[in-house]
């Protein structure tokens, strides 16, 4: 279809980047021959945003986080949102001035070349596997409290095979089903917001001492400074949904204004619940005995303001938040494969859409795959920061984008929303972004350098050839 | 001249049947293939993958719409969501009517429902233009409670097409469910015409409705839309550049 010569270059199997000119309206993508309707409102995009975070920082994080660096672990979050909104701000320039479908890769392979591509296409396809199998085990850890709180006492065994069950469901669910579940997913993130916001607002209240009795004063930061940062790069996973709005760019409409709008508010408003679930927690029961309750503290915080029916709603509230998470990173994982692999960076095979159910059953297969053996480790906190890790590298190297692309200027480069404070705030971005991997634990910085230098060992047999930047369509 | 929007799901085999082309030689036709995706897949995943195949398909059937004496031109669209899709396009393209394909063969008797919110002269006005100067018998259909109103309306509707040397025959149901007795009077013609219901395209055209009466009236059904605030002010800037074209002149 694209001819070999005119855009850059060949893979190992002669596959050249498909690169044709589009024109952008803010409804639709016309390509030579065809349109492609933008169909994803503010609503939707928000409801991605916020859908994919949300899941992590209230439901699995606080009482892991509050053990690690007591109170201050409302700090950390608040560390983690602001380093998200520094990245947020340049992502959504990038954004749209390339409101395609790739997100963070699409806009370092065309600012940074094809290396920097290659390296974040695929570490983004493995940092979004990893950030998936964190949260079906999160999800396994619920089911299992969902049935103890139904009156069936399984005990934490079953956490795992829950998770792979529920994984598998998502995989196949997605392959096979061609029911547009986009209004549930709204549904689900306006249900758990109304359910977070009451559930906050009173805790909130009785925190400070306004309804209730008196909770013990504490010290905040128990342990220091130290472990405060290094609990803010663990908890960054909770911050990983913003970036994945932008994979679904080239379906959103009016990108100019809703792209923005979408990133940085998802942001916002997951951070503003992040500190303050935190805040609830741990005025509730001290940041010790909150750590020992594990991944599902929050059911024993609900118990702890509203009875058995605040453990309920928390339970039932985690186990869709989970899973709306789960489910929009497997769709995000298969739109990155689909990025790659239409630049010639991954066999051509793997967008591949099946006749049966027009759904992209490969790329969904090749998140799905390694997403469950990664579940079947259950190591949830190694999870979570190796996706932290590379996602922190894309996000780091996108303000590095931003900062070559605004200063080649390029014809083509014509952003809609400039990021405000520039060049501080994408020279923020990527200096913190950089910063929050230093503060992870060895191991996961070993995995994640694996998986960097695995990359770009793939790029140098299969698509060395194949150049990238600028190669706009 | 006039413009009928013809959506068909290009990539599961929707087509027309021989009759329609014949039945819109007289309309600039457009003919709107689109292929609904899941949300897994993003359109410009299938754009690459089927887009050969259905550009084909299209220019085959904008080809026959050529050969049976009309204009015709085609898009293709990779969407979520039909209804948005054939909307933006029908604006766009500022289609003045839709057509729901069915199986018809030559076209010799049309039904026309001067139901639904559109104003019956311009529907009259349509099929005016849509028959032209050929040997197309017209029936005037009208559901209403009101008889003695719906007969006054009915005839000045029909006497507006006798004018033009249309065969018109006149059929009025009072009292009746107004959709069972459009049905019931489908039988002994070719094709049905009939005015959308409001708000939009998307009640009547996609709705139950249009579905039913195109289902059980078999041939293909031509739903006339309001014309759109957008559509007017299109029409009105071509108007308005042709104008500053011929002063440039």
């Amino acid at each position: 279809m694209s001819d070999p010569s005119s855009a850059g270059g060949t893979n190992v199997e002669g596959e050249s980047p498909r690169v044709e000119p589009t024109i952008e309206t803010a409804d639709v993508t016309i390509t030579d021959d065809a349109e492609l309707e933008r169909t994803l409102g503010l609503a939707g995009a928000l409801a991605i945003g916020i859908g994919t975070m949300i899941g992590a920082g209230i439901f699995v994080f606080p009482g892991l986080a509050a053990g690690r660096a007591g109170p201050a672990a409302a700090g950390s979050f608040a560390i983690g949102a602001f380093v998200a909104l520094l990245v947020a701000l340049p992502a959504s320039e990038l954004a749209t001035a390339m409101p395609k479908s790739g997100g963070g890769y699409y806009y370092i392979s065309r600012g940074l070349g094809t290396l920097p591509g290659a390296v974040v296409g695929l570490s983004l396809w493995f940092g979004l596997v990893f950030a998936t199998a964190f949260y079906l085990v999160g999800f396994g850890y619920y089911a299992v409290d969902t049935l103890a709180e139904l009156g069936v006492s399984m005990g934490d065994g079953l956490v795992i095979p829950l998770a792979l069950l529920f994984g598998a469901g998502v995989t196949v669910l997605n392959v096979t089903g061609t029911e547009n579940a986009a209004k549930l997913q709204n549904g689900i993130v306006a249900l758990l917001l109304s359910i977070l916001i009451v559930f906050l607002g009173y805790g909130g209240l009785d925190a400070l001492g306004i309804v209730g009795e008196p909770s013990a004063p504490q010290q905040f930061a128990p342990f220091g400074p130290m472990p405060v940062l290094t609990t803010a790069a663990l908890v960054f996973t909770s911050y990983l949904g913003f970036a994945q709005v932008a994979t679904v760019a080239g379906e959103i409409r009016d990108p100019g204004r809703n792209l923005p709008l979408a990133m940085v508010g998802s942001v916002l408003v997951v951070g503003v619940l992040y500190v303050a679930a935190i805040f609830v927690a741990t005025s509730a029961f001290g940041s010790e005995r909150l750590s020992t309750f594990g991944e599902t503290a929050m059911v024993e915080v609900g118990r702890h303001y509203f009875g058995s029916a605040g453990a309920v709603a928390i339970v039932f509230g985690g186990l869709l938040a989970t899973m709306s998470s789960a489910n929009a990173s497997v769709l995000s994982t298969s739109r990155a494969i689909y990025a790659v692999s239409k630049d010639a960076l991954l066999p051509r095979h793997a967008s591949h859409i099946n006749l049966r159910y027009g759904t992209p059953h490969v790329a969904l297969g090749m998140a799905g795959g390694p997403i469950l053996a990664l579940v079947a480790t259950g190591r949830v906190e190694l999870l979570a920061e190796v996706a932290s890790f590379l996602h922190l590298v894309t996000y780091g190297l996108l303000c590095v984008a931003l900062l070559a692309l605004r200063r080649a200027d390029p014809s083509w480069y014509d952003p809609d929303f400039r990021v405000p404070g520039y060049p501080v705030v994408p020279i923020l971005g990527a200096l913190a972004s950089f910063a929050l991997i230093g503060f992870m634990q060895r191991t996961s910085q070993l995995i994640g350098v694996g998986i960097m230098l695995a990359t770009a060992g793939w790029y140098a047999y299969y698509g060395r050839d194949v150049t990238l930047k600028g190669v706009v369509e | 001249m006039t413009r009928v929007l013809v959506p068909l799901a290009i990539l599961e085999g929707e087509s027309v049947s021989t009759g329609l082309p014949t039945l819109l030689a007289t309309m600039d036709v457009t003919v709107l293939g689109y292929h609904v995706l899941p949300e897994q897949t993003p359109p410009d995943q299938a754009r690459l993958q089927y887009e050969d195949r259905a550009t084909a398909a299209l220019t085959d059937l904008a080809e026959a719409f050529e050969a049976a004496g009309g204009s015709a031109d085609h898009r293709l669209v990779f969407t979520h969501d039909r209804e948005r899709t054939v909307d933006r396009v029908a604006d766009e393209v500022a289609a003045d009517a839709y057509a729901v394909t069915g199986a018809t063969g030559s076209v010799d008797r049309l039904l026309v429902a001067l139901t639904g919110n559109i104003a019956g002269d311009r529907i009259t006005a349509f099929v005016a233009e849509l028959v032209g100067d050929r040997e197309i018998g017209v029936t005037l259909f009208l559901a209403t409670d009101d008889e003695p109103g719906g007969r006054e309306s009915i005839a000045a509707a029909a006497d507006s097409l006798a004018e033009r040397g249309i065969d018109v025959e006149t059929t009025l149901a009072v009292d009746e469910p107004p959709l069972e007795a459009l049905v019931e009077a489908a039988p002994s013609h070719d094709a049905i015409v009939m005015g959308e219901r409001s708000p939009s395209l998307r009640s009547f055209l996609l709705g139950e409705e249009a579905d039913r009466v195109a289902a059980e009236a078999v041939g293909p059904v031509i739903v006339v839309r309001e014309e759109s605030a957008d559509a007017a002010a299109t029409r009105e800037q071509g108007i308005d550049a042709d104008r500053a074209s011929q002063l440039e002149d």
